[in-house]
């Protein structure tokens, strides 16, 4: 196995009961990079971030941050050590704004497992929080909904404030669960400079889950293909399209 | 052996009881997802009825029971389907609420008619006694047993093989694919209701004899089932029913171990709650069957911030004056800014993150016992015990709020309750609370200037003002985020680094804290309290109530207090009547009831009758919950 900085999944198996939702993947999305995981539905991608976040066990295999193993550690652990994540059925807290919102992302991860920080942040860390909450709604491009309550939202917005949140938290590895999903061109394209800003200035790395080929192909480096479970390829964005296997996977054994 | 025997057949007997009981509510529970704190006081009913018709008006027994078991039961099932339905849209809270205004009602009306002395109830079964290899056993023991047998044995075989019970199994998996399939949901639960109700009147007709008719204890007794559900991890119902039969021999057994009088009387009662509350403690998550939430949306009153703040200054001019205004009633006004407090306490962990506690006044309990050491046992200064009696509460609420960790918010509640009744069973009886003819005392602030009547109605205002406005700090603070956050949306805290479990200890602690303070300034108010009249005003059917009247009061966490203590302190003041306590539990218990049915909250219910368009929409937390798993993914 290779030693990088991000995360490594190593020989991953995940099994509902006697269903083997994920059997045998290994990957790696480093930092500094776009890493893309495709496949139909019901592949096993979404199975796959649970495990990587600690929110399943896998049956077997290795989950590496940083090359550190933290397939045991709970999913709180986890984030501390700069894991973030955004869910495909989102999370968001229905009974306050946008910007308390995105601030919990930030307060979430300050807050950790030190019971002092629950309850308070000293006057620095205050106006970090604001400003990294500031930064969060101005590169996901909600800024003028920060005071909006979550409850108004289209689904598009609130995809937008699920990664703000995630980029408030500060992980330097994002897994994005199909965060384009109910965007509309402009925010599609808005929010693909929005990852490879990230992956620039701040030298995070990103694990994209995604349904929109051209957003993945435009802003992946490299791409995994997941089809019942198992890895079915992996290459650059020119060699997936290239793929006989992938594009019968997609659109049948007739294509 | 022998010496034992007659304690294991007399536990067999009550055991059994417990069982139908719990085999019942966990029918019901398994099927509608709504989980009826009112199934004792359905039993309670039922007994009541049978009083009526068999003792009172003579009519035969076996008529009686039919008419209790057969007519009462389904028709109260009937009914209750009805508001299942009604609630099952709002979120768990709320629900538990709602169940908890029956039990009042019912509890109430029991009361009002037949007063809050134990009836002697008439024992229909046949007397005499036969001998098993030196045993004596009961014939009505023999046959109470083989009818709960029998009951719970058909049950189980209709669940499994009847088709109305292969229905049931399903509505539990799920209701849209057995709509899909052409059988109704909502007649497979109507069913489900009446049977379980009938099995709650059934078990009443059979405890009433041994334990008197006293609608308080036979609802509580019978929520004894709870710790047997529990066992039977909600869901079991064989399990549930052997639970049901082995507490009940444990409990006799330790009669025979633990004579009367003794510090440790109440252990024998308490020992379901201990089994409900070690269990729901002690179990891992996703033991239990959980269910989705439900966020509903519901309204509040929007006050332009310049009204409020003439509000607050005319609540604190008032508050000033109100020793010269109301003069002798001064006490009322004292103990209503106490249970301003109290509500405070009580709303921080229902409004901000969802969670129940049905505990409360045991908390108060406790900070009043240990103030009452402080001061009149260890000559603290006044003021200094009154944190310190706060403090100690502390680490109370802690252990509390272990079952929050890892269980949903029905699981909570449930763990609340196990823990209120467990401590008023067993602790108040101890010397160092109530017991043994203890007495606690405390005396009033009495430092610079501060003395008398008027100085304790200043102080306890001053504390009420002062937990008002941390609510509200705490609220709109990080703490208050991460709160709301819990209960929304607590995988989205976890993935990004807070570890909620110390949110939720934290929160319990704080609310405990408070109500600590509380029973400090009750204690100095009252003067003295001994067991028998503490044992009513900290009990845990007192802690329920707080929570109906709580839930009429409102959502805000800066008026709702005001207007609960209102309400539960001041208005009964000045009403005279014999039957007031039953009135008013049936009133609080009605209203909400009626506030759940129609939507959850009293917002909702004001702005529907007012149609005003000052009432804004806004949503709750749910209740709050840490089963990560299910809630993920696609």
């Amino acid at each position: 196995m290779i030693e990088v900085g991000g995360l490594v999944i190593d020989g991953l198996t995940v099994k509902y009961g006697g269903n083997v939702a994920v059997s045998d993947v290994s990957f790696a999305a480093p930092v500094g990079r776009i890493t893309g995981l495709i496949g139909p539905n019901g592949a096993g991608k979404t199975t796959t971030f649970n495990a990587c976040s600690g929110l399943l066990q896998p049956s077997t295999g290795r989950v590496l941050l940083d090359g550190e193993d933290v397939t045991r550690l709970p999913v709180h652990r986890r984030a501390q050590r700069g894991l973030g994540r955004t869910f495909q059925r989102m999370q968001l807290c229905e009974s306050l704004s946008v910007r308390d919102n995105v601030s919990l992302g930030r307060e979430s991860a300050t807050a950790g497992s030190r019971p002092w920080s629950h309850v308070w942040d000293g006057r620095g860390e205050r106006h970090a929080a604001i400003a990294a909450t500031d930064e969060a709604l101005r590169l996901c491009g909600i800024a003028e909904l920060a005071d909006s309550p979550v409850v108004s939202l289209s689904t598009g917005q609130r995809r937008l404030v699920e990664l703000a949140r995630a980029v408030a938290g500060g992980g330097r590895i994002l897994l994005l669960d199909e965060p384009s999903s109910g965007l509309d061109h402009g925010e599609t394209e808005r929010f693909g400079d929005t990852l490879r800003f990230l992956v620039r200035e701040r030298g995070s790395g990103i694990l994209l889950v995604e349904h929109d080929m051209s957003l993945v192909m435009r802003v992946c480096e490299h791409i995994y293909v997941l089809d019942f479970g198992t890895l079915l390829f992996d290459g650059t964005p020119a060699e997936v399209t290239d793929s006989v296997a992938v594009r019968q996977a997609y659109l049948g054994s007739a294509a | 052996m022998t010496e034992f025997a007659p304690f294991i057949v007399a536990g067999i007997a009550t055991g059994a009881i417990y069982g139908l009981a719990a085999a019942g509510l966990v029918l019901t529970y398994k099927t509608s997802g709504i989980f009826n704190f009112a199934h004792g006081a359905v039993a309670a009913a039922a007994a009541y009825i049978f009083y009526e018709l068999h003792g009172v008006h003579h009519v035969p027994w076996g008529l009686a029971a039919a008419v209790s078991v057969l007519v009462f039961g389904p028709l109260l099932g009937l009914v209750l389907e009805l508001i299942a339905r009604r609630v099952a849209g709002v979120d768990s809270a709320t629900q538990v609420v709602a169940t908890i205004g029956i039990l009042l009602v019912i509890t109430g009306v029991s009361t009002a008619r037949y007063g809050v002395i134990t009836i002697d109830f008439p024992q229909f079964l046949p007397h005499g006694t036969f001998e098993v290899a030196d045993v004596f056993v009961g014939y009505d023991q023999l046959i109470t047993v083989l009818v709960s047998v029998t009951a719970v044995a058909g049950l189980f075989a209709f669940f499994r093989w009847s088709r109305l019970g292969l229905q049931m199994r399903a509505v539990v998996d799920n209701p849209e694919l057995l709509d899909l399939a052409g059988s109704r949901p909502a007649s497979v639960r109507r069913a489900a209701w009446v049977i379980g109700c009938c099995f709650a009147a059934l078990s009443g007709i059979l405890l009433a004899p041994y334990l008197g008719l006293d609608a308080t204890l036979l609802t509580l007794l019978v929520v004894d089932a709870f710790g047997a559900a529990a066992v039977g991890r909600f869901n079991n119902i064989p399990l549930t029913f052997g639970a049901g039969i082995g507490i009940g021999v444990v409990a006799r057994l330790i009669t025979k171990f633990v004579p009367h009088n003794q510090s440790l009387a109440g252990l024998p009662s308490s020992l379901p709650f201990l089994v409900l509350f070690f269990v729901l403690v002690l179990s891992r998550s996703g033991t239990f069957p959980t269910r989705l939430q439900h966020r509903r949306a519901y309204r509040t009153l929007v006050i332009p911030i310049a009204v409020k703040r003439v509000l607050v200054v005319v609540a604190a001019v008032t508050v000033v004056f109100l020793p010269a205004i109301v003069g002798a009633k001064l006490p009322v006004y004292t103990n209503a800014a106490i249970y301003v407090t109290i509500f405070v306490s009580l709303a921080l962990l229902v409004r901000t993150s969802g969670q129940l506690s049905l505990c409360q006044l045991t908390f108060v309990a406790i900070g009043a016992t240990t103030f009452s050491h402080l001061t009149v046992g260890a000559g603290l200064p006044w003021g200094i015990a009154l944190v310190l009696a706060g403090l100690a509460v502390v680490p109370v609420g802690a252990i509390v709020s272990l079952p929050a960790i890892r269980l949903s918010g029905l699981y909570l509640a449930l763990a609340t309750f196990g823990f209120g009744i467990l401590v008023e069973r067993l602790a108040f009886n101890f010397g160092v609370m109530f017991g043994r003819g203890g007495q606690r005392s405390a005396a009033r602030p009495d430092f610079i200037g501060i003395h008398g009547a008027r100085g304790m109605f200043y102080v306890c205002a001053v504390v009420a003002a002062l937990s008002i406005l941390a609510a509200v700090v705490i609220n709109r603070s990080k703490l208050g985020r991460l709160l709301r956050g819990l209960a929304d949306a607590p995988v989205a805290l976890a993935v990004n680094g807070a570890d909620a479990k110390i949110t939720r200890v934290i929160i319990f602690c704080i609310s405990a804290f408070m109500a600590g303070i509380a029973g400090a300034l009750f204690l100095a108010l009252v003067g003295t309290a001994s067991g028998a009249a503490s044992g009513a005003t900290f009990s845990t059917m007192s802690s329920i109530t707080l929570l109906t009247v709580l839930a009429i009061a409102g959502r805000s966490l800066v008026a709702a207090p005001i207007i609960a203590a209102i309400a539960y302190v001041i208005v009964p003041s000045y009403i005279t009547n014999a039957h007031l306590s039953s009135y008013l539990q049936i009133a609080f218990g009605g209203s909400a009831l009626a506030i759940a049915c129609l939507g959850g909250s009293s917002g909702t219910v004001l702005s529907k009758l007012t149609s005003s368009s000052a009432w804004r929409v806004a949503r709750s937390p749910v209740t709050a919950r840490l089963q990560l798993r299910s809630e993920v993914g696609s």
